[in-house]
């Protein structure tokens, strides 16, 4: 081959390489991005008079007469939707029997739409679901409501080689010649006035607990719960790994038992975590009986054998990076070999040891699988440190995945799920920084 | 016992202590180095316990129903009445996704870490470092959130022309290139100068058109493609292979860094490129250690949970043909999340323990894999340290 | 080879200055010291062992108290292993292990009831690269006398000016002793390690290449360092360079492939070396 050629071949390496670490860059922006934008939706976003009624009623938060006044200007515009739909309920009745059916149906159609674009109707009994006592509480759901009220959605099924396609067919077309007409143009131009969105900072995402399974409210129980598994898992875990790494790094002879002990830190590393809930359900719960059945010390137990491994290693690492100057010196002063440990080789170590321990505290906050036999729960309310030993708790990662897999209005609360992953990747990924912070930090000292 | 004690006396001789304190202070240490080996020690208790534990709950299973049903067949319906087990259909899931990512993982994190070791300043890895920790960060159900809600959707609306333009960006260069050089080893024969120039060109001409053909008649395929549902097993490895990708390239570049400057300098000395450098001298000394590497990353993507439980379609059949990864899937993992809930803990029925056993399978195969992976690095120190 | 206290006072005799090779290392002129010259460290038949391999052969030698005893040989002759068997820090290698006795003061250095803490505490070392803690200047010098109990401040304050004193520091850092002791220079660091085992009151200094890292100016302090501490403590120095063999030291130890092949006077070492070998060391025949 030419150089030429040569040449060529080292430069498309070369660019594989880089094409690589450039995707892997762009995965993360792929991921992160979306999640972002849509998580600080939960935070922030047009809310209308329905969110404000909710939050008074269900927290307590507004002004009781500026929310009285915004409650009868928009009734006062939904009173005109009310009458038109009332002369119609009329007219219907007086229909014939082929044209009743005909229209009674599309009329509960529009009726329900109407019902959960706006809510219960005045003078209505109260739903006993509090998700049906309120009309939509975001502007952008209102949007896509107000569509369903426009427009009925049907599906095509003409080609049987693809999949049903879905397309739209205006109501008012469907009820053309009766007074119902009027109401779709009239709901239309006067949406904003009978919801009234304002932007709206919620904060209270963060720090409510929720209302009927997440329709409304905040992630608070969540976010708590994993704090407390977190946390109590590196209660174990940190001691633990941490004196493990003293004995392996400063004390353990070469030999069978110690390679043996090694190897074994390395299988628990492998482990499925899936298999680490296994373990935890028939160990802690089934077993051991640290709790009736699922809690949070079953949990935070189960993520502690998770973690160790982790932290043994970083710390091991930590303390071999301290230099074995440090050591003679120490001993050559008449210091004890534990002494030597405490004052020199652990406060040199520690910001590596912190790192590795930062790092497993977010990947203990992350982890989904080992929780959820032994600790989670899709609904509950924030529990009290004392319940610790005896009851499980929601958490970020767990509900993340029930309220996105198998709760009955999933796609309807998008903006939770997204608030909810935006909540735990923004803590793992500020535990991470914080660790890469201290890295940099330690590199820089030992420059000097 | 006085005999010894008197040995203390005078000054200078303080540092002789009596038989006494002598005795105490050896067995204060060898309580303290007992008490540090017990706590280092129970990571090996913990290893033999999960062992233990998760093998017990399987036990029963394999003493109900045997081994056959569960690794031959896939009928899998713990529900019925009787209930079949067949978790072949399951265990190649496992299998089926874990390759995809594999497929995928594999290439790009040598490529990364090869270019994280020998291509980028060291002022850029500083940058690039975070970013595969921040990767490895970020938790497994934020990922399985994303296949699910925006990856998913995605695949099943637009799948063909994503399919299409995936094929045209990776393809197009790898095939020019593959033309270039065939075109060059193809004409190299050709002694005199000018002819050679001459059929070069024509070479390139026509590898370039079959190209063209190729990359044309692949991508028109690929656009026609309907994807029926987005929770599939292509979806799956498109996610878990970016959940390997730090494993492997953190581990692969530090096999790629214990090989020696010299070697590398050898190799520059007499004329070599930095790519024939790596694929002859570096790739080759760093071999086992890159195994170890894609060892322990596939066993990330195989003893993954909750991306697979979310985004495979959790559907307990072999796909058809069975290379299609348009099709869901249902892997181990998923099955012993998804069916813990259902299955009768009090009684112990075999719906119970049958996710044990798939739990045990699970470990067996990490405990194996991770054997392995230790033993290669072991020899590859052993090496390059020249024993 | 039990060199003795009167053959110190050398006077450079006119024999020597015909211009030889050796002419460089004729050794400067020495007072005896007062209080000094008894045995204080004594080998006897003191051999060590990495694993199976004898790194120290068979050494008999007495080291006199207060002077200054220089150890100097081919890398690799074994003169850092048997200047840390001395307060034992080859007890941190996993497989080292000592025959025949090493005396100190006329007790047993490996002797069954030998607490090797209390031990270092008496014979301190400073090793070739400065290696301070990454503490504060005050904390570095603090740091053996806190371990051995002492608290309070106003005491632990006199302990660290005295010790940078005799350490010819003081005046060099005594406005910041509460600065990191890695921002010092080699040579201050270096000096900072002679006064932090100082604080701990010592009888003996051992020294191995202690001005190996340093450049020739911090070099030239350390041996100024070394005349002012004689006459106080016991030295032991190991060096490559022959020159401050013969500038600092009173006695000299020779060692070739673990073998203590002379012990002499200094200047007699380097002026009539009574061993083939020796000679040919010091001229620089072999390295
Ligand atoms: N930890 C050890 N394990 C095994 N052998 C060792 C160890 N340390 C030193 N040795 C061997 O013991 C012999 C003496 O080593 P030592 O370090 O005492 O030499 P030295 O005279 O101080 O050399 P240098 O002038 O290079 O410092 C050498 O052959 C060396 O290879
Ligand atoms: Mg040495």
């Amino acid at each position: 081959m030419n150089l030429g050629t040569r040449k060529l071949l080292d430069q498309s390496f070369t660019a594989l390489g880089i094409g690589s670490i450039v995707i892997m860059g762009m995965m993360l922006l792929v991921v992160l991005v979306p999640i972002l934008t849509n998580g600080i939706s939960a935070n922030v976003f047009k809310g209308t008079i329905e969110h404000r009624r909710m939050q008074y009623n269900e927290f307590h938060r507004g002004d009781r007469d500026a929310l009285q006044r915004e409650i009868s200007e928009a009734a006062a515009t939904r009173k005109t939707a009310y009458d038109m739909m009332s002369t119609f309920e009329a007219e219907l009745n007086q229909m014939d029997e082929v044209k009743q059916a005909e229209y009674r149906d599309k009329y509960n159609q529009v009726k329900d739409a109407v019902k959960s674009l706006l809510g219960p109707k005045p003078g209505d009994e109260l739903p006993e679901l509090t998700r049906f006592r309120y009309g939509q509480t975001r502007w952008e759901k209102a949007q896509e409501r107000l569509r369903e009220v426009l427009y009925e959605k049907k599906w095509d099924y003409s080609n049987p080689d693809i999949a049903a396609k879905e397309y739209l067919v205006s109501r008012a077309e469907s009820f053309q010649g009766t007074s119902l007409v009027k109401l779709f143009p009239y709901v239309e131009t006067n949406i904003d006035r009978m919801l009234l969105p304002k932007w709206t900072i919620y904060w209270g995402f963060i720090f409510d607990s929720s209302i009927d399974s997440h329709i409304f409210g905040g992630i608070w129980p969540e976010i708590q719960g994993t704090m407390f598994l977190a946390i109590g898992a590196m209660l174990f875990a940190f001691p633990l790994g941490v004196i493990a790494a003293i004995y392996f790094t400063e004390y353990a002879r070469e030999g069978f038992f110690n390679s043996l002990l090694r190897s074994a830190n390395s299988t628990l590393a492998g482990v499925p975590s899936i298999v680490f809930g296994l373990f935890g359900l028939a160990f802690f719960i089934n077993t051991l009986k640290v709790s009736e059945s699922k809690s949070v010390i079953a949990g935070s137990l189960t993520l502690a054998i998770m973690i160790l491994p982790t932290i043994i290693r970083s710390a091991e690492e930590a303390i071999l990076a301290v230099p074995k100057t440090y050591r003679e010196a120490s001993l050559g002063l008449g210091s004890t070999k534990w002494n030597t440990i405490v004052t020199v080789i652990l406060p040199a170590a520690l910001p590596g040891i912190l790192t590795g321990g930062v790092i497993s505290l977010g990947r203990a906050a992350g982890e989904t699988a080992p929780i959820i036999f032994t600790a989670a729960v899709s609904v509950g309310s924030a529990i009290g440190l004392a319940d610790v030993f005896n009851s499980p708790t929601p958490a970020l990662s767990w509900n993340i995945y029930n309220l996105a897999s198998e709760h009955e209005a999933a796609s309807e609360i998008r903006h939770v799920q997204y608030g909810m992953v935006l909540a735990l990747v923004t803590i793992v990924l500020l535990l991470n920084l914080t660790a890469i912070i201290l890295r940099a930090r330690i590199s820089k000292k030992l420059k000097g | 016992m006085n005999g010894e004690d008197s040995v203390a006396t005078g000054r200078s001789s303080a540092f002789v202590v009596t038989a006494k304190k002598r005795k105490i202070q050896q067995i204060t240490r060898k309580i303290g180095e007992s008490a540090l080996f017990l706590v280092a020690a129970t990571v090996a208790i913990i290893v033999i316990f999960i062992f233990f534990f998760v093998a017990r709950d399987a036990v029963p299973f394999f003493e109900i129903r045997g081994f056959r049903e569960f690794f031959t067949s896939s009928d899998w319906y713990p529900a019925d009445d009787p209930p079949r087990f067949g978790a072949w259909a399951i265990i190649y899931g496992s299998l089926m996704v874990t390759a995809g990512s594999a497929l995928i993982a594999v290439p790009m994190g040598i490529a990364a870490a090869i270019c994280l070791s020998d291509v980028i300043p060291f002022s850029v890895r500083q940058y690039v470092k975070p970013v595969i920790e921040m990767l490895a960060a970020i938790p497994s159900v934020a990922f399985g959130f994303f296949a699910l809600v925006i990856l998913a959707p995605l695949l099943q609306n637009y799948g063909g022309p994503i399919l299409m333009w995936t094929w045209w960006i990776i393809a197009s260069p790898f095939l020019l290139l593959a033309v270039i050089v065939l075109s060059e080893l193809v004409s190299m024969s050709i002694q005199d100068d000018k002819h050679r120039k001459i059929a070069q060109r024509m070479y390139v001409s026509f590898f370039g058109l079959i190209a063209l053909i190729l990359l044309f008649f692949v991508g028109n395929n690929l656009q026609k493609i309907e994807i029926m549902t987005g929770t599939n097993a292509l979806n799956v490895s498109i996610i878990l292979s970016f959940m390997a990708l730090p494993t492997i390239v953190s581990v692969s570049e530090d096999a790629l860094q214990a090989v020696g400057r010299d070697l590398r300098e050898g190799s520059y000395a007499l004329g070599a490129t930095r790519a024939e450098t790596i694929i002859k001298i570096i790739l080759p000394a760093a071999s086992s250690g890159i195994l170890a590497a894609v060892i322990l990353g596939i066993m990330r993507s195989l003893g993954e949970t909750m991306v697979v439980w979310m985004a495979s379609g959790n559907a307990s059949h072999i796909p058809d043909p069975w290379f299609n990864y348009l099709e869901s899937v249902r892997t181990l993992t998923a099955t012993i999340a998804g069916d813990m809930g259902e299955a009768d803990q009090v009684t112990g029925s075999a719906r119970f323990h049958v996710l044990f056993a798939m739990g045990l399978l699970l470990l067996v195969i990490s405990f194996i894999s991770n054997f392995i992976s230790e033993r290669i690095v072991v020899r590859q120190r052993k090496i390059l340290s020249g024993q | 080879m039990q060199p003795s206290a009167e053959a110190i006072e050398t006077k450079r005799d006119a024999s020597s200055t015909q211009t030889t090779a050796r002419d460089i290392y004729l050794p400067p002129e020495r007072k005896q010291v007062s209080g000094g010259g008894e045995t204080h460290v004594s080998a006897k038949n003191f051999s060590i062992y990495y694993g199976d391999f004898e790194a120290v052969k068979k050494v008999n030698a007495d080291i006199l108290s207060k002077y200054v005893t220089a150890i100097i040989g081919p890398s690799g002759c074994g003169k850092s292993t048997f200047l840390r068997a001395i307060n034992r820090m080859n007890d941190l290698i996993p497989n080292c292990h000592t025959t025949g006795a090493l005396m100190f003061d006329g007790e047993d250095v490996y002797g069954r009831f030998t607490d090797e803490v209390l031990l270092r505490k008496k014979i301190g070392m400073v090793f070739q690269k400065p290696n301070p803690f990454p503490k504060s200047i005050f904390d570095n010098i603090a740091y053996g006398p806190r371990l051995h109990g002492i608290r309070d401040r106003k005491t632990l304050e006199g302990i660290v000016e005295k010790s940078l004193r005799k350490a010819a520091l003081w005046d060099e850092v005594s406005d910041r002793l509460d600065k990191n002791a890695l921002g010092l220079s080699g040579g201050q660091q270096q000096r900072l390690c002679v006064a932090r085992t100082l604080a701990v009151e010592p009888e003996i200094l051992l020294l191995d290449e202690p001005t190996s890292a340093l450049d020739p100016k911090a070099t030239a302090k350390i041996e100024d360092l070394i005349q002012e501490l004689r006459g106080s403590y016991t030295i032991m120095i190991v060096t490559h360079n022959m020159q401050q063999a013969s500038r600092v030291s009173d006695y000299t130890m020779f060692f070739y492939e673990g073998v203590l092949v002379e012990h002499a006077p200094t200047a007699q070492l380097f002026t009539k070396p009574k061993d083939q070998m020796t000679e040919d060391y010091i001229t620089g025949r072999f390295s």
